[in-house]
């Protein structure tokens, strides 16, 4: 325990205002938001329009829109982690895919109402945070990033090899969910319902918890540490505190993920899967939580459907996409819209330099 | 007895492909906070040399052609890899950069080679078995096991006691320090980026009649990797010795004992170092660097 | 010296930090009363900033004490010294540059108001939190830009924020790290009127280059030299001493030494 608080410190004996420019800036979309009433306004907008999309789509573009918004979810979970506090995350895969295994097991074995399982996997993956999350919140920047792979791969490979949860052949034979005792909802646009309105509920709490003064305390954390202990905050708990909200958001994800595919395997949760999550936030641009989201749909967009058309590559595109990111869009899309925007990204590109030298 | 013989001779030779990959991976996290995540596709490039150019029944010429291509091929990727990252100094960026290139790169291979599973065989002249205390034992990964003792050898008098070590070992300790006396670290840094890629590469030929090669095989050795680094310490070469001999037997005692839970093992093992020494157990630098 | 009848708000005994063999801060006794403003003054590599840093918890001392209002605290960490009313400010401003200007302030007085952690409200409808933190920036003269990011701001609005943020700890001692540091004459000047603007019973320390802005706002001042205290007293006494002019003469003019920005960090 005096070690680690020891740790916390960064109390080496070195010179401590090296600590202030370790911290990375991360990269951080626009922290303004629309006034409320307008922001509502748009919010309710979008929901409805997307609401109506299974009364003029087929099923198939509708299942893929309801795995878009389950992934959406767990993309808000890594922005969460990324953007509003600073600790890249390659990790969370592993939180959504115990949310998979959990929803399913539980429609299996216990109940196909879809709320129940919901809340399972919310419960299972803040647990599985919360056992694992210790060890990485002691590390900040890119050794975080390295942990939380560490640990991301180690829960994928227990799923793969662990047999009581299917091993490498996953878990099959999920009945299909129903709400409040009624009937099995198996018309794809039902499911899409329930899993928009569980993203909705999801990114409405998200955006309550970044205005919020612990949304705030988590903003102080990204930028500067150092000054946080100065100013008589414990930042390694209030960390701790976002990494278990981000599984819990991610063990959402998950059931809803497996919801709508009705079966889970350890490809649900792999590197791939988090590192995508990533990609999208990266995308969207980290700490916007609506620019997330649709990179979120973008990128399931270039793996699942597009790729059907270019051979089955998505993954190069996707590769190639992430190099091109770093280089063409340092703010994401997020980074896109305004004047604003762009002149605090000239102001932060000189603020890394003066960091780096 | 016999049989825990053999699992320890299964872990060395485990432990000394681990060094080979793992060295790399923390000596480049080290001197220049790049976290390589194409580490592993860099690893699975040399497997799939090997699958091309080993054929079964092959030569030990076959075999050492296949060892020197991967290491060129690794060396190229890890100095463009170098390039790469070199172009940003933001770590977060860096990181993508390489992740991008991991996804490409599996994603190539698997696009030359399919997602079968491969199996390569060991070269001719040694690849029956010996008998070691009652047992029969693989020749091959005793002299796997030599090759990572060579390795360990050869890698400690480069790093420990000469003059390139000595940069190497002060950049790791105090990037600032070394720039600030004006040696130009560059050069060294892609040099460094391209050896450790070349040895992961070479790793991947050498393993190659253990372990095989398919898709996601990059993956599973990168988590490897990556925990023989945390628990031996970023930036150390003893401590990813340390780290890498250490997962290995955990490795194959997990797998012999209790095939089902090897993986809850490796994580139980970072997780215990962790929690007693969060640096790692030889940390090149003190404390627990951000 | 004379020796305070009152238990003095900051105490340091014997105070000794060292970095392998070389002691940085050798043994320093200090008392500094409520309301006071100290200031610390030696040629570079004196220890100042070490001492600082010691003191404000930010580096462990290699040996003796740390007292707040008699309390012992040199084993507490940054944190829990800030919660008890010791508060510093950085050679260069630490600010959050991503961040609003009035969430600078918000960090500070929502720590205070216990309301940190509290995720179940907008901030902005914690009302008597936002209040607070913008009545400390209308008294910093930075309400204009409450919703402007700190990146946007000037060096010496940096400067002022970091005074409004570091009042909205509440604090009983401000430790201030050379504040005028780069700053241009004006804002020198509109910077020591801030600080003389402070409130009488808030006890202040000083690290300070610019001998001109000690002498007018210190009652006190405590000059170091290799590590040690080399003389304490009200700053005409420090003017006149010998043992200070000498030390400062010794190597060199006392304004090349005095003049220098940059202590041991």
């Amino acid at each position: 325990m005096k070690a680690e608080a020891e740790a916390m410190r960064g109390d080496t004996g070195a010179p401590q205002d090296t600590t202030t420019s370790v911290l990375e800036p991360l990269r951080s979309g626009p922290g303004a938001y629309l006034p409320g009433r307008r922001r509502a306004v748009v919010a309710v907008a979008v929901v409805a329009l997307l609401a109506a999309a299974p009364l003029v789509l087929s099923p198939y573009p509708v299942s893929a829109m309801t795995r878009m918004l389950a992934f959406a979810v767990l993309v808000i979970g890594v922005d969460l982690l990324t953007g509003v506090t600073g600790l890249p995350s390659l990790g969370q895969a592993a939180y959504f895919g115990v949310g998979a295994y959990t929803a399913v097991l539980v429609g299996v074995h216990i109940t196909p109402d879809a709320m129940v399982q919901a809340l399972a996997g919310l419960v299972m993956g803040l647990v599985a945070a919360a056992v694992t999350g210790w060890v990485a919140v002691r590390a900040r920047g890119i050794v975080f990033l390295m942990l939380t792979l560490a640990i991301g791969e180690s829960v994928h490979q227990v799923a793969d090899t662990w047999s009581a949860v299917g091993g490498s052949n996953g878990l099959a034979g999920m009945p299909p969910i129903s709400l409040f005792g009624g009937p099995s909802l198996l018309a794809a646009g039902f499911v899409y319902w329930w899993v928009l309105a569980v993203a909705a509920l999801v990114f409405a709490a998200v955006a309550l918890v970044v205005s919020s003064p612990y949304g705030r305390t988590l903003r102080g954390i990204r930028d500067n540490e150092a000054r946080m202990r100065a100013l008589g905050y414990r930042p390694a708990l209030a960390r701790y505190g976002v990494f278990c909200l981000a599984g819990a958001v991610a063990g959402v994800g998950g059931a809803l993920w497996a919801q709508q595919a009705r079966f889970v395997s350890p490809g649900d949760m792999g590197f791939e899967v988090a590192a995508l999550a990533l990609l999208s936030v990266v995308i969207g641009g980290a700490g916007s939580l609506w620019g997330p989201c649709l990179g979120a749909a973008l990128v399931l967009f270039v793996r699942d459907s597009l790729s059907a058309s270019i051979g089955g590559h998505g993954p190069l595109v996707l590769g190639a996409v992430f190099i091109a990111v770093v280089f063409l869009m340092p703010r994401g899309l997020a980074g896109l819209t305004g004047t604003r925007a762009r002149l605090r990204n000239l102001t932060s590109a000189r603020r890394r330099k003066e960091n780096a030298s | 007895m016999a049989t825990h013989l053999v699992s320890v001779l299964n872990g060395l030779a485990m432990g000394s492909l681990l060094f080979a990959i793992a060295l790399g991976l923390s000596l480049v996290f080290g001197m220049m906070d790049v976290l390589n995540l194409a580490h592993g596709a860099v690893y699975l490039v040399g497997a799939y040399v090997a699958v091309a150019l080993v054929s079964d029944g092959a030569g030990v010429a076959a075999f050492v052609l296949a060892v020197l291509a991967a290491a060129a091929a690794g060396a190229v990727l890890g100095a463009l890899l170098a390039a790469l990252t070199r172009a940003t100094t933001h770590h977060l960026d860096q990181a993508l950069l390489t992740l991008g290139v991991a996804l490409v790169v599996a994603e190539a291979l698997s696009l030359a080679f399919g997602n079968d599973v491969h199996s390569i065989a060991a070269p001719e002249p040694v690849g029956g078995g010996v008998t070691v205390l009652g047992e029969t034992y693989p020749v091959y990964r005793l002299l796997v096991i030599g090759f990572g003792v060579v390795l360990a050898v050869a890698v400690y008098v480069l790093v420990e006691r000469s003059p390139l070590g000595s940069v190497i070992r002060a950049t790791v300790a105090d990037r600032a320090m070394v720039a600030a006396l004006g040696i130009n670290t560059g050069r060294v840094l892609v040099g460094v980026f391209a050896a450790g890629a070349a040895l992961a590469a070479v790793g991947g030929v050498l393993a190659g009649p253990i372990l095989g090669a398919q898709p996601g095989l990059d993956e599973k050795v990168l988590l490897l990797a990556l925990v023989v680094v945390v628990i031996g310490g970023l930036g150390s070469v003893r401590g990813a010795l340390l780290g890498a001999v250490l997962i290995g037997q955990v490795q194959a005692l997990g797998t012999a004992l209790l095939p089902e839970y090897a993986s809850f093992l490796v994580f139980g093992a970072m997780a215990l170092v962790l929690l007693l020494r969060p640096a790692g157990l030889l940390p090149a630098r003190t404390g627990v660097h951000a | 010296m004379t020796e305070p009848l009152v238990t003095p708000l900051l105490e340091l005994r014997g105070l000794t930090r060292s970095y392998g063999s070389l002691t940085a801060v050798d043994d320093v006794d200090l008392a500094i009363a409520r309301g006071e403003r100290h200031a610390l003054i030696g040629p570079n590599g004196a220890g100042k900033s070490t001492l600082f840093a010691t003191v404000a918890g930010t580096l462990r001392a290699s040996g003796g004490h740390v007292l707040l209002s008699g309390q012992d605290v040199t084993s507490l960490p940054e944190a829990d010294r800030a919660r008890r009313g010791m508060v510093r400010t950085y050679q260069h401003s630490s600010l959050f540059l991503d961040c609003s200007v009035l969430d600078n302030v918000a960090l500070a007085v929502q720590r205070v108001h216990r309301v940190a952690h509290r995720f179940d409200r907008a901030a902005r409808r914690f009302r008597h939190t936002e209040a607070e933190a913008r009545r400390h920036l209308d008294s910093a003269g930075l309400s204009g830009r409450a919703r402007d990011k700190v990146a946007a701001l000037s060096h010496g609005e940096r400067r002022q924020l970091e005074v409004a943020m570091v009042l909205a700890t509440e604090p009983a001692l401000v430790m201030f790290d050379e504040p005028t540091a780069g700053m241009s004459a004006a804002e020198t000047e509109r910077f020591v009127a801030l600080m003389e603007r402070l409130p009488e019973q808030l006890t202040v320390l000083i690290v300070e280059h610019d001998l001109d802005v000690v002498f007018r706002l210190a009652d006190r001042v405590t000059v170091l030299h290799l590590g040690k205290v080399l003389a304490s007293g009200p700053p005409e006494a420090i003017r006149a001493d010998e043992a200070v002019q000498r030390a400062y003469l010794g190597s060199a003019r006392a304004e090349d030494l005095f003049a220098d920005s940059g202590g041991p960090r």
